[in-house]
């Protein structure tokens, strides 16, 4: 199989996912459907609804390990290709991506000394 | 014909587990309980709850289904009983189960409940803590195969398994597994017990279903995972390949769920600080430390 029939074939695979969930549906409507009554559509909130509006901003208290993860999440990028070629290069390889994880590696203790990692 | 023969192994492997897990939470072994439970959830009704965001809300569980289903399509179940043997199938795997963040925040903001919507964010939070610890493994693993091909990397374990060639990695691709699943004690999306069901709470009958079929999917997309990067694969002896797979799959699996019924709940931030402060430093040092090892020795 060359490459276009391979995501041809996960692309129908995604579609043939959708049409089964579809179907489920279709199925559990056939069965029967949803008998009209008063406040059965409230969330899930102790039976009443909710006084203030749900959405709102949230804190989020890990933005400082989020920040953190978007820098090594680009790193990544980089780790992939080198991962594949690592034993043709030998050792030049590890000492190049060593420097670039020690760099990194250190941005990461520095930011654990400003206190980026704790729930803020 | 292979696509039919993986799809029906999908199915019998979703339902081992959830046999599995019924046995692990309520500690009984009811070969039909998961059947009867998708029939009287078939037969519920499907309540919308009201101001709903629609789309979110219908689209949050087909999502989780389809990230599930493209990971499991990269595994190998034995030689040529694969989906696609993409040359890029490590990545890929990767690529589809980070579906699995978007697709649950989708569920939680979808029904505009205050216990959903918590467990939506709550999730990103843990996503943050175990994302970089599933890369970064897989970078040692690729770096010994010299391949992201799960096949390739399946090959390059056969004269050692994975798990004794860089065990931390084994431990940490573990735990950060079980965060992606959101198996117990990671469970924060749905945390029983303290979310009144979380992202879970507001979806019902049939929806409920397709979510909790996504679920048992991601289950084993990452069991078999393990399996194939760590534990070799179809690589054994005597058996038929296949078994080899469907065995060493089932064993994770189980593992994973019964390691967590003995466990206290981690809090979203506690899961955070041990995988930064611990995990990653242990993750960089076992990509240094599996650098060193493939140049020296040659398997």
């Amino acid at each position: 199989m060359n490459e276009i029939t391979q995501y041809a074939v996960l692309f129908s695979l995604t579609l043939g996912t959708v049409g089964f969930v579809l179907a489920i549906y279709a199925l559990a409507r056939a069965i029967g459907r949803l008998r009209a009554e008063p406040a059965k559509d409230v969330p899930a909130t102790a039976g009443a609804l909710a006084r203030d509006p749900v959405w709102v901003r949230y804190h989020a208290k890990y933005y400082g390990y989020a920040l953190l993860f978007l820098a090594f999440d680009m790193e990544m990028a980089f780790m992939y290709p080198w991962a594949v070629v690592y034993r043709e290069e030998g050792l030049v390889a590890l000492l190049d991506m060593g420097v670039f994880l020690a760099v990194l590696f250190l941005g990461l203790l520095y930011g654990w000394s400003q206190g980026a990692l704790r729930r803020q | 014909m292979t696509l039919a023969i993986i799809l029906f192994a999908l199915a019998l492997g979703c339902y081992l587990i959830a046999v599995l897990e019924d046995w692990a939470v309520h500690g009984r072994l009811d070969p039909l309980r998961p059947a009867v439970s998708a029939l009287a959830l078939l037969g519920r009704e499907q309540v919308l709850p009201r101001k709903s965001d629609r789309l979110f809300f219908e689209v949050g569980p087909v999502l989780l289904l389809v990230a599930g289903l493209l990971a499991v399509a990269v595994i190998p179940l034995a030689p040529g009983l694969i989906v696609t043997d993409l040359a890029t199938g490590a990545l890929f795997l990767n690529a589809a189960l980070a579906y699995v963040l978007v697709a649950l925040i989708m569920a939680g903001w979808g029904p505009n409940g205050a216990y959903a919507m918590i467990g939506g964010w709550r999730f990103l939070g843990q996503f943050v803590a175990y994302a970089m610890l599933i890369v970064m493994t897989i970078t040692a693993v690729a770096m010994r195969a010299e391949s992201l091909s799960t096949t390739e990397i399946v090959t390059s374990q056969a004269a050692l398994w994975n798990v004794f060639y860089q065990p931390i990695g084994f431990v940490l691709f573990v735990i950060a597994a079980m965060g992606l699943a959101w198996l117990p004690p990671i469970d924060l999306p749905t945390g029983g017990g303290d979310l009144a069901g979380g992202v879970e709470a507001e979806y019902t009958g049939a929806r409920l279903a397709v979510l909790r079929l996504a679920r048992l999917v991601i289950v084993l997309a990452l069991a078999s995972a393990t399996a194939t990067f760590y534990l070799g694969g179809w690589l054994g002896p005597w058996l038929p390949a296949w078994a080899w797979t469907a065995a060493k799959t089932l064993a994770v699996a189980a593992a994973m769920l019964f390691l967590g019924r003995h466990l206290p709940r981690l809090r979203e931030a506690r899961y955070l600080a041990v995988s930064w402060k611990l995990g990653i430093p242990l993750a960089l040092a076992n990509i240094i430390l599996v650098g060193v090892i493939a140049l020296v020795v040659p398997i």
